[in-house]
């Protein structure tokens, strides 16, 4: 030994399993920060990749004429920017390209950079006039291909000519809505714009910012030096709220609530590791005290912790934020497994320098900043405290244990918790904690079950309906089209208007058919009544609707064309997920009833659907679709429309599990915190008082007592810790369900029983877990040694 | 009436050429009411001998009867509920629990099994010991012989037959040494309880009814003091 420092190294291989337990605190709340951190940053480029992929990369539309638009590209904040314009985007106007509607687009070649869902699959972005690019559905529709020359009727019966120079990708609309598409250059389409409308082109033009640039600053500035007013003025909010960058209020109030979470998790971190570090140098008091009976300064002494502290800091910063960024991949990968395609753009061993810094920064400064007060409390220790052998490695007590309500073991127990004011509030404040950082994040469930709708697995891949919801597709194509092998199931819904004769009048009731996939789906959604009975043709359900009179078991008398029943209410539905007309639910605006096929013929006579809809399995190619496509064209005849979801259920399914996958990783990283810390302050509070347990089993306590012992002081901070996160997490979740939920949503806040049984049951778990690696080392402990060398 | 019989006791530690053998085949026995001092230097395997009589340690061979009752042959659990109802222990650093109260610490073995305390025996104690302004303090509220007495009465509150004593004035002046003394020999001349003390100091020995010294683990008996 060089320097009395080196007496650290010495000391910590003394008292290896205080410390080890302190350096597992350390870790955990470094891991805790950490992946909390990386996992948000992981979660932001994942939405942000998303929205680029769906909404595109600009951050900022602005309405603007020619001159604004040249002004615009130069000035110096603008890295980016493509003007664009459109014509016939209801498709309703009158472009025909052959006989189909036709969406016209022109814009700046830079379009695609900024759009990647507009991308040209095959070709170029026309150069010349003359000359256009069209998208895949166009061209399968029209039976056309580069090279060739496409024929656009306008509304005033004009024809011009255009020679195709590229393909583009349909994107989730066009799919959608089966609409053919077609891009020219602005030249092109100012040109036709001009002749069509009479009036100079409207433009959109898009604009990227530099990085760093405060766009919100930026976008006045333009706006008043170019005279644009606020009302052409459009901002891509996902993309700038992932950035920080956005001014929506409820984007603001979504930070706000991002902040709350952020600080709470620092404060968990902070926690965990002075409650640890308390403990462990409050442990070693007599030691202090014999090194300042020695001639160490109480300086020295404050040195002395302070270095242990960093020593710790050595291994377990390095290892907690390496578990953290570990555990990141890992859900990252998950991802990627879960939705190939959607996630290839996320990095699956990328490195989140927030997440990374943010854990090592709360973990260094805490521990630094926590060993500053029990570093002097070592250094205030009276050396005759030392020799006397009156430091305790326990602190003295100050009242007496409460005997008469409890046993005397339990009453130790909950003394031994409650005890010391400080010790018991970083305890339970730390247990609390888990519960408020539970309650907090669980709110998050709640918007995101609000923000983006789960795909149902009813939701149909390719949506198929005759235009005049007539029930003029096929029965059995249903059937046919199941035996493809890359469809995994088709199923139709015939649909009929009837009137509802009631006490009041008569309402107008649609009435559909579902086979038996289709009630086994709904029957999630039953309110009231037998699902059975509508399902095997007794009855009808009827939707939900405010004011409806219908009640599950009464009988109806409905008229359907000429004929009138009486058929029984078999029961009420919430919800009817399905369409069941031209893409929107296209009733009567009435009541809605569902009913088995069977009981449908013979209501309406009909056999054939309005609606088909197909899943398919898992890497459908295009042109198996497009094959599917042109059987069912031939099977149907005219009057038959598509609508291609895949593209837009792929969105959907996306948003929601990347979002899903990190907010329950969130929940699972704080639960499992709450579980490790529960462990180690209960194995810290053991190992601390073993001296006092040995002298306990000499004078005839048994083990099976000292357990309960323990019991008693872990059941004790899980109480109060309940009580504490209860207390303050419930206001908190409150809180954040009103600014994440309520003030969108209008849903009113409800007690988040579940939410609240998950955490408690997790604590509890970890409470009889963590009592059984102290009994295990009680039933160990040599009495003789215990109180002989402790 | 034979009260303890230690047959052929034997204690090692360590292995090998490490090997230490704290208690070398000790065999005595001690009569109810009877007042026996160890005495021996440091390291000569008096207090490994006490903790093996005490049932604290175990020992590799040999006997130790207690009203008739092996205590090295009982398991863990059973030897606990024994010791705490037939051996009161004193320690030479007292071994209080610092959250109970003095009363709570001297009914402490009457608690573990779930029994009332008898007042007047409780209230009889605290006077022998003088302790009665003292019963609502903490453990840190005391000096260090009034600790040493509330230790004493802890080991005396459940009628123990014997009482097992190691240093026990080992940390206190020479006046409260005294008034432990004291207290010891009532307990086994007033109340006929056996009681077993290790000292290093012969002088506290002039009350003991028989002596003994322990020399590398052997153990000889030198007679008694008030003989």
């Amino acid at each position: 030994m060089r320097d009395y420092l080196d007496l650290v190294k010495v000391s910590a291989k003394q008292h290896k399993r205080q410390s080890r337990m302190t350096r597992l605190c350390i870790v955990l709340a470094v891991f805790l920060v950490t992946v909390i951190f990386s996992m948000a940053d992981m979660e932001m480029r994942s939405q942000m990749a998303q929205a680029v992929k769906s909404d595109g990369s600009w951050h900022v539309g602005f309405g603007v004429d020619e001159e604004q638009g040249a002004l615009l590209a130069a000035r110096p904040e603008v890295e980016k920017m493509a003007r664009y314009g459109s014509l016939n985007y209801h498709l309703q106007d009158g472009y025909l390209l052959g006989s189909f509607e036709t969406g016209i687009c022109g814009f700046d070649r830079e379009l695609l950079d900024i759009f990647p869902a507009a991308e040209i699959i095959e070709g170029d972005f026309p150069k010349n006039t003359g000359e256009t690019v069209i998208n895949e559905l166009a061209g399968i529709k029209l039976g056309l291909g580069i090279g060739d020359t496409v024929t656009l009727t306008t509304p005033q019966g004009e024809q011009r000519e255009y020679r195709i120079t590229g393909i583009a990708k349909d994107t989730a609309l066009t799919a959608q809505h089966d609409a053919c598409m077609m891009f020219l250059n602005l030249e092109d389409f100012g040109q036709l714009y001009r002749e069509d409308t009479g009036e100079a082109r409207e433009l959109v033009a898009f604009v990227v910012f530099h990085p760093f640039c405060n766009i919100q600053k930026a976008t006045e500035e333009i706006c008043g030096r170019l005279g644009i007013g606020q009302d052409m003025v459009r901002q891509n909010v996902k993309v700038l709220a992932l950035m920080f960058q956005s001014r929506d209020p409820y984007m603001m109030g979504f930070y706000f609530v991002a902040a709350i979470l952020a600080a709470l998790v620092m404060i968990a971190g902070i926690l965990m590791i002075t409650s640890s570090m308390n403990s462990n140098i409050a442990r070693r008091t007599e030691f202090f005290g014999m090194l300042r009976c020695l001639g160490a300064t109480g300086k020295q002494v404050v040195r002395f912790v302070r270095k242990e502290a960093l020593d710790w800091c050595k291994s377990a910063v390095p290892a907690g934020t390496l578990v953290g960024v570990a555990v990141t991949w890992s859900l990252c990968g998950m991802l990627r497994i879960l939705s190939p395609g959607l996630f290839d753009g996320m990095p699956v061993l990328g490195l989140s320098l927030p997440g990374m810094g943010a854990g090592a920064v709360t973990g260094l400064a805490t521990v630094l900043l926590a060993a500053k007060r029990p570093a002097r409390r070592a250094a205030g220790v009276s050396p005759l405290t030392a020799v006397s052998g009156n430091a305790g490695t326990v602190q003295a007590a100050k009242r007496a244990a409460n005997t008469r309500f409890f046993q005397v073991d339990t009453a130790l127990g909950v003394h031994h918790a409650a005890g010391s004011r400080k010790n018991f509030l970083l305890v339970a404040g730390s247990f609390a904690f888990s519960i408020i950082l539970f309650l907090s994040f669980s709110t998050a469930i709640d918007f995101m079950y609000h923000a983006i709708t789960p795909l149902r697995p009813s939701a149909p891949d390719y949506y198929v309906y005759s235009a005049d919801t007539s029930n003029s597709i096929p029965g059995e194509l249903a059937a046919q089209l199941g035996e493809y092998p890359y469809v995994k199931r088709a199923f139709g819904r015939s649909c009929g208007e009837a009137v509802w004769q009631t006490e009041d009048g008569q309402r107008p009731l649609t009435v559909i058919s579902y086979d038996g996939q289709q009630f086994q789906w709904a029957k999630r959604d039953l309110l009231e009544g037998s699902f059975r009975d509508a399902a095997e043709g007794r009855g009808l359900l009827f939707a939900y609707h405010e004011g409806s009179p219908a009640i599950a078991g009464d009988c109806v008398s409905i008229v359907c064309g000429e004929r009138s029943f009486e058929i029984p209410v078999a029961g009420i539905l919430g919800d009817v997920p399905f369409s069941y007309g031209a893409d929107r639910n296209a009733g009567s605006g009435g009541e809605l009833a569902i009913c088995s096929e069977g009981l449908f013929r013979e209501l309406f006579g009909e056999e054939g659907y309005a609606v088909l809809d197909v899943q398919f399995t898992p890497g459908v190619t295009d042109a198996q679709v497009l094959e599917l496509r042109r059987r069912i064209e031939s099977g149907c005849g005219e009057g038959i429309a598509f609508s291609d979801k895949r593209i837009s259920n792929r969105e959907v399914k996306g948003a929601g599990y990347s979002l899903a996958v990190f907010l329950y990783g969130f929940l699972a990283v704080i639960a499992l915190i709450a579980f490790f810390n529960i462990m180690n302050c209960i194995a810290m509070s053991v190992s601390a008082r073993m001296r006092e347990y040995g002298a306990m089993r000499a004078v005839g306590m048994t083990a099976r007592q000292l357990v309960r012992m323990v019991r008693g002081e872990a059941v004790t901070y899980t109480i109060s810790g309940v009580l504490l996160g209860c207390l303050a997490g419930l206001p908190l979740n409150r809180l954040l369900f009103s600014a994440l939920v309520t003030e969108r949503w209008g849903d009113a806040w409800e007690l988040p029983g579940r939410e609240l049984l998950i955490i408690l049951a997790v604590m509890a778990c970890a409470v009889c877990l963590a009592v059984r690696g102290p009994a295990k080392q009680i039933r160990r402990m040599s009495v003789v040694e215990t109180i002989g060398t402790q | 009436m034979e009260i303890l019989k230690v047959d052929n006791l034997r204690k090692a530690y360590g292995s090998g050429e490490a090997k230490v053998e704290a208690v070398r085949g000790v065999s005595f026995s001690m009569q109810k009411g009877e007042f026996g001092a160890i005495v021996g230097v440091s390291g000569s395997g008096k207090s490994t001998l006490l903790n093996c009589i005490g049932g604290l340690d175990d020992a590799d061979s040999g006997k130790v009867f207690l009203n008739g009752r092996d205590i090295l042959a009982m398991g863990e659990n059973e030897r606990t509920v024994f010791r705490r109802q037939n051996i009161g222990f004193i320690f030479q650093s007292f071994h209080l629990i610092p959250e109970l109260d003095v009363e709570q610490n001297i009914i402490f073995p009457l608690l573990l099994d779930h029994r009332k305390p008898d007042r007047e025996r409780l209230e009889e104690i605290l006077e022998v010991l003088g302790l009665q302004n003292r019963r609502r303090h903490l453990p840190g509220q005391l000096s260090g012989g009034q600790q040493q007495r509330v230790a004493i009465g802890r080991a005396l509150i459940t009628r123990p037959s014997l009482v097992l004593a190691d240093e026990p004035t080992g940390n206190l002046d020479s006046q409260s040494s005294q008034d432990v003394m004291d207290l010891l020999c009532k307990a086994s001349r007033h109340y006929q309880q056996t009681v077993l003390m290790i000292t290093h100091n012969m002088d506290l020995t002039f009350v003991a009814d028989r002596v003994f010294r322990v020399t590398d683990g052997t153990l000889e008996e030198l007679g008694g003091a008030r003989q």
